[in-house]
């Protein structure tokens, strides 16, 4: 993009697999973006911080809290959002593990949550509760009190290893 | 009426199924209130006020109203009825028979940091906000009043021209002085708690559009639909011209229980007759939003040489902030808990609420019955320590029982598992843990608490649901019961399968529709599984009686040989499926739904006397918890190891929901006792960021082992009692309980935050 | 809130870069945006341009003259995570670990932290305590600051309005030390109340300080080097004795302000507590 500053940019991007090419103003973020112009709404406003952790997406693989990213900087990237992990109707086994465990209570965090914690299990860096709730220590959640969350994601875990 | 239906037909209850608006939840499909949008929608916000106690001098919002995209701009004198007015019931002779007013939208005056001044609607987010920052307000800054004790002084600056105090309530029960001047120990101390948010994950949000035959609906994140009738004397429109529908909310903890965005958007489709949303963001929240009422609480306790109570001397300071809101109300919790789970023969409460220039003060678990608990546990454990009794034992000397009565003059006529909750707990504690290095010190604390759940009896609470089949045979409820994240909704469909012995899986439910779901009152005061699930339990119960003689007829049996069970009636051999029997019901004209009314006892209405007695709620959930703290002395931070919480819940409708809410409860407990407060410098708040108000996190919340008993005799269906406010009240005392075993030092200011703690620890 | 609307750039060179910058003068650097973009959505930044480096190739950790240049776009979690950074900077690696969430982890970037200069920013105590330069480019082209004159104030550093970091070159720290890192924090992920970052060398006799280097933050403007505390450690035998005195002395040296949710004699307190385990850890690690 050469000349004077932009008002407007061209973006093109991938969300859950759906390809998306329109313009958009610079300082719109990604989490607005998703929600307002990609229909996303499963992702979450909770503090436009980088805090709370329930706007978490996946860009490019990889968690961010897309409140702390411009859209204009995930041109040409992919994004997923928790709707990718159950997109054959059928839940995802860490959605599974969440619902049969009662971690769920207003549910307001899970997407974010869910996103956060097959991170940290993918990475390996959720060997034992301690280390998984350090993992998930961005994701806030005001209702559940975390200890049927991290039970949950144990148990997916260990049935991911088993396997 | 039909009392509460309590033998159990088809093993739904009490079995761990799982909430139905799990599924939705976690695969995101779930539509909150702000993941709404319609056609030509605008969006609204507010300017606040950034001043703690100004006179408003002229409002200019000309260069906003020609902004282009802004649609309009409101202000005080465009609000049809700008004044809405709160009764503050109890003992305000002192201040005359009072109703208290707050402003939709700032007149002259304002009074607290973030006070809305004006309303603009616009085509964009960008278009509000820039719309927002054109509008001049002129402030004539007065002094802020910030402190609730000296705002009760005679020369203090006003907050209402009435005057500071907002309400007072009086317990005197016995003779106070005479007991103490018998008393064999008298310990006294003073116990503070801050101000605290809500900080639901889920900030305030809403749409609103017109619909058919002139009515405003407005879909807001709300814990109470009945709204509807404020909203109407707000936009001067007839009841039944305005409708509130609850979505499933993202937390509510009473910070949705009074009015948040839905006056602001119906003034905007009034004026607009477009949809509107608004948001407000998590700074707005963190800033104007209604915060806990903190409390000065002071206390002396007498006992004899056994350690039984003789006299408590109560003194309780509430700062109710700007307006008063649900304050009176919340105080009263706090005077009739004041004397804690136990008996005391001589009880004087004297208990005010003070306005001040901070953010209103309102409702919020615990409400008010859960501060005392920080103050009569603390004197519980001075006591003990005095006496070299054991604390727990000290309590067990003391525990209310069935049959006892407040010193308010409340009997409690239910179950008191005190005696069983903390034997549980001492069992389910273990051995006591070892620091994990050198120059850590652990300690121990436990503590028990009593909070009610139903509303207080004067206000003659009553529910409504509808329960009926469709043609297929499935089931429908209908109920206006707002479904906050406790499993509202849920418990209310494993309630009706049991009663009709049909599978959860075939059951719906819609709620929170003030025009399409019969009203069941609020989600608050711990009261929807006590009422709802009564009239849902007793409106199906009414539904299958109405249907058992055409089951009868249909299965050649007798009436009472016949089961609901499995989709479908049963007798011996012969079995018939719900679709069957609606048919017939069809044929026969008999009506396959049924419309019920549960009320609950009610009472007389608190009169203004100096002292009072008399009946104040239905009924109380008790607890017991007890915590292992591990503290760095040199850092003052404080690690919670783990928490065994034990409450008495009746009957668990669905355990894993029960065991859910009481491990939140405890972590937002928590997270009150360690970290969490609002801080304010001369009326305006500081606190405006998550970064700055520390709720727990997966790393603060430690392993927590809910201990569920079930006495079978609480209130609500199969004997149930509430379950969502009790667990947020003994964490704080137990964690003081703790740390003063560790480090041989008692802190009463909460929160005990790193450095409180290290002082304590040097 | 919601950022207030900005123009954009997204240069293709540093040169690009750096000529944007200089036109605008009210323009602000975009990176991993774990800092800058809460910031706009908060309100407390305000810039009529920001400049996106996102395409610019500043990222790795390599071994050149004999020091460790890390590019500026590097981020946390690669120093976290990394292999070859872990091994290379394993004090870097230890404070990454408490810089944020991993959501901010895998955003934010080394550069763009030291160039935000929070001062209670992890890093700026482990670049203090390393020593070397931070290389910058400009309409001048390339500058380096050595550390020790980078950090200028409360999220002042010495870049200029045309200027970006490009690269960390740091100095490796003498064979044999070993590191320790130290943080006190509200909760885990918080921003420090206060941290220290330590690296220590011991003399051949295994027990005498040859020499200590001590980093505190979240107690200043800026990031300190606490020289009192060092010295009052060169020479000496190592033991907890010296660590009481090297806790005493950081806790001198330093005056933080007075703040509404911590106050000042708390923070020292803190600071000198962080230091002393820091540099114990540090011990222990030491060859």
């Amino acid at each position: 993009m050469e000349g004077g500053g932009l008002k407007t940019c061209q973006l093109e991007l991938l969300v859950n697999g759906r390809r998306l090419r329109t313009s958009v103003e610079p300082h719109v973020t990604l989490l607005r973006f998703l929600r307002d112009e990609a229909g996303a709404t499963d992702v979450k406003y909770g503090c436009g911080e980088g805090v709370c952790g329930a706007c978490t997406v996946l860009l490019d693989g990889r968690t961010v809290n897309s409140c702390t990213v411009l859209a204009v900087q995930a041109g040409g990237a992919s994004v997923e959002t928790v709707t990718a992990l159950s997109r054959n109707g059928e839940l995802h086994p860490l959605q599974r593990a969440l619902v049969e465990r009662g971690a769920v209570q207003c549910g307001f965090c899970t997407p974010g949550m869910v996103l956060a914690a097959l991170e940290a299990v993918r990475l390996g860096l959720a060997g034992n509760a301690s280390e998984l709730r350090r993992s998930l220590a961005g994701n806030l959640c005001r209702c559940t009190g975390y200890g049927k969350i991290i039970d949950a994601v144990e148990v997916y875990r260990d049935e991911e290893a088993a396997a | 009426m039909t009392a509460p239906i309590r033998e159990r037909t088809a093993g739904i209850v009490g079995s761990e199924l799982v909430r139905h608006d799990a599924v939705e939840k976690v695969a995101g499909r779930t539509r909150y209130a702000a993941d709404y949008g319609l056609p030509g929608m605008l969006y609204a916000a507010l300017k606040r006020s950034e001043y703690a106690h100004a006179r408003l001098g002229r409002v200019d919002a000309s260069a906003a109203q020609a902004l282009p995209g802004v649609a309009c701009v409101l202000m005080a004198k465009d609000v049809p009825r700008n004044a809405v007015w709160v009764d503050v019931p109890g003992q305000t002779f002192q201040v005359g028979a009072l109703k208290a007013r707050a402003n939709v939208l700032a007149e002259d005056v304002v009074r607290y940091h973030g006070e809305p001044i004006a309303l603009v609607a616009a085509e964009s987010e960008d278009a509000a906000l820039a719309a927002l920052e054109l509008i001049e307000v002129e402030y004539d800054e007065q002094p802020a009043v910030t402190d609730p004790e000296a705002a009760l002084a005679p020369n203090a600056p006003l907050v209402h021209e009435a005057g500071n105090l907002l309400a007072s309530w009086q317990i005197h029960e016995g003779d106070v002085d005479a007991a103490f001047a018998a008393a064999h120990t008298v310990v006294e101390d003073t116990y503070r708690t801050p101000f605290i948010d809500h900080a639901y994950l889920e900030p305030e949000a809403g749409v609103a559009w017109p619909d058919a035959d002139g009515v405003i609906t407005v879909r807001a994140a709300t814990q109470v639909i009945e709204h509807f009738r404020d909203l109407a004397k707000i936009l001067r429109l007839p009841e039944n011209r305005v409708r509130v529908i609850a979505p499933y909310v993202g937390g509510g903890f009473g910070g949705k229980e009074d009015m948040t965005v839905e006056p602001f958007l119906a003034l905007v489709v009034l004026r607009t007759r477009r949809p509107v949303k608004m948001v407000w963001s998590r700074s707005e929240s963190l800033l104007a939003r209604q915060k806990r009422h903190p409390m000065v609480l002071r206390y002396r306790t007498g006992c004899d040489g056994d350690g039984r109570l003789l006299a408590q001397d109560i003194g309780i300071v509430a700062d109710g902030g700007a307006y008063a809101f649900l304050s009176a109300l919340v105080l009263l919790y706090a005077t009739t808990c004041a004397q804690g789970p136990y008996r005391c023969p001589n009880v004087r409460v004297d208990a005010r609420v003070v306005y001040t220039n901070h953010t209103p003060c309102s409702a919020m678990r615990g409400f008010g019955a859960m501060q005392v608990a920080l103050a009569y546990e603390g004197q519980m454990d001075r006591l003990a320590e005095r006496l070299g009794v054991d604390p727990l034992e000290l309590r067990r000397r003391n525990f209310l029982e069935q049959g006892d009565t407040l010193a308010v003059g409340q009997t409690l006529d239910t179950h008191v598992a005190l005696p069983e909750l903390a034997d549980r707990v001492e069992a389910g504690l273990g051995s006591r843990p070892e620091p994990s290095r050198p120059g850590r010190r652990v300690g121990r604390g436990v503590a028990c608490n009593l909070q009610p759940y139903g509303r207080c009896v004067w206000l003659n609470d009553w529910s409504s649901a509808w329960v009926g089949f469709e043609l297929d045979g499935t089931l429908v409820v209908r109920i206006g019961v707002p479904d906050i994240g406790g499993g509202q909704a849920s418990s209310l469909v494993q309630l009706a399968g049991d009663v009709l012995g049909i599978d959860p899986d075939r059951v719906v439910i819609h709620v929170g529709d003030s025009a399409l779901t019969p009203l069941t009152g609020t989600t608050t005061a711990t009261r929807q599984l006590y009422m709802s699930g009564n009239a849902v339990v007793q409106a199906a119960g009414e539904l299958r009686e109405q249907l058992r003689p055409l089951a009868a007829e249909l299965l050649e049996a007798e009436a009472d040989e016949v089961e609901f069970t499995g989709g479908g009636v049963r007798a011996g051999e012969r079995r018939a499926e719900f679709s069957e029997l609606v048919a017939a019901a069809a044929r026969r004209q008999v009506a396959w739904h049924r419309l019920s009314i549960f009320r609950a006892p009610g009472g007389d209405a608190w009169r203004s006397e100096t002292s009072w007695r008399g009946r104040v709620f239905p009924d109380f959930t008790y607890g017991c918890h007890a915590v292992d703290v591990e503290v760095d002395p040199e850092t003052g931070q404080v690690t919670v190891l783990r928490c065994v919480a034990a409450h008495d819940v009746g009957r668990a409708i669905n355990p894993q929901s029960v065991e859910g809410q009481i491990e939140g409860g405890v972590v937002m407990g928590l997270g009150y006792a360690l970290a969490e407060r609002v801080v304010y410098e001369d009326g305006v708040n500081l606190t405006g960021t998550f970064a700055q108000y520390l709720i727990p996190t997966a790393v603060e919340a430690p392993q927590i082992e809910p201990i569920v008993v079930e006495s079978g005799e609480g209130l609500g269906p199969y004997g149930a009692r509430g379950i969502g406010e009790p667990p947020i009240g003994p964490p704080a005392p137990a964690v003081a309980a703790a740390l003063a075993d560790a480090l041989g030092a008692r802190l009463t200011t909460l929160p005990f935050t790193p450095e409180r703690v290290a002082e304590a620890a040097a | 809130m919601i950022p207030r609307p900005f123009d954009y750039e997204r240069p293709r060179s540093l040169d690009e870069a750096a000529a944007l910058l200089a036109r605008s003068g009210d323009a602000k650097v975009l990176a991993g945006g774990q800092s800058l973009v809460p910031m706009l959505s908060l309100g407390l930044a305000r810039p009529q341009l920001i400049v996106d480096i996102g395409a610019l190739e500043l990222e790795g950790t390599d071994v050149a003259h004999g020091r460790i240049c890390v590019g500026a776009r590097t981020t946390h979690r690669e120093l976290e995570l990394g292999a070859q950074a872990r091994e290379l900077l394993p004090l870097a690696a230890e404070a990454a670990r408490h810089i944020g969430n991993p959501r901010v982890r895998n955003r934010g970037t080394f550069g763009g932290s030291l160039a935000h200069a929070d001062p209670a920013a992890e890093l700026g105590a482990v670049v203090l305590v390393h020593g070397g330069e931070i290389v910058v480019r400009g309409m001048a082209g390339e500058r380096r600051i050595p550390v020790e004159e980078f950090f200028l104030g409360y999220l002042e550093t010495a870049v200029g309005e045309d200027e970006l970091v490009v690269a960390v070159e740091l100095e490796r720290l003498p064979d044999g030390s070993g590191i320790g890192f130290e943080e006190a924090a509200g909760r885990a992920d918080d921003f420090a109340t206060a941290a220290a970052a330590a690296a220590l060398t011991l003399a051949e006799d295994g027990h005498t300080c040859a020499e200590a280097r001590i980093a505190v933050v979240g107690v200043a403007d800026r990031p300190l080097r606490i020289a009192q505390a060092e010295e009052a450690a060169r020479g000496e035998t190592f033991d907890q004795e010296l660590l009481r005195r090297v806790q005493t002395a950081v806790e001198e040296a330093v005056e933080p302000e007075d703040e509404a949710f911590v106050s000042a004699s708390f923070r020292k307190r803190l600071a000198g507590v962080c230091a002393r385990r820091a540099l114990e850890q540090a011990w222990r690690a030491a060859a």
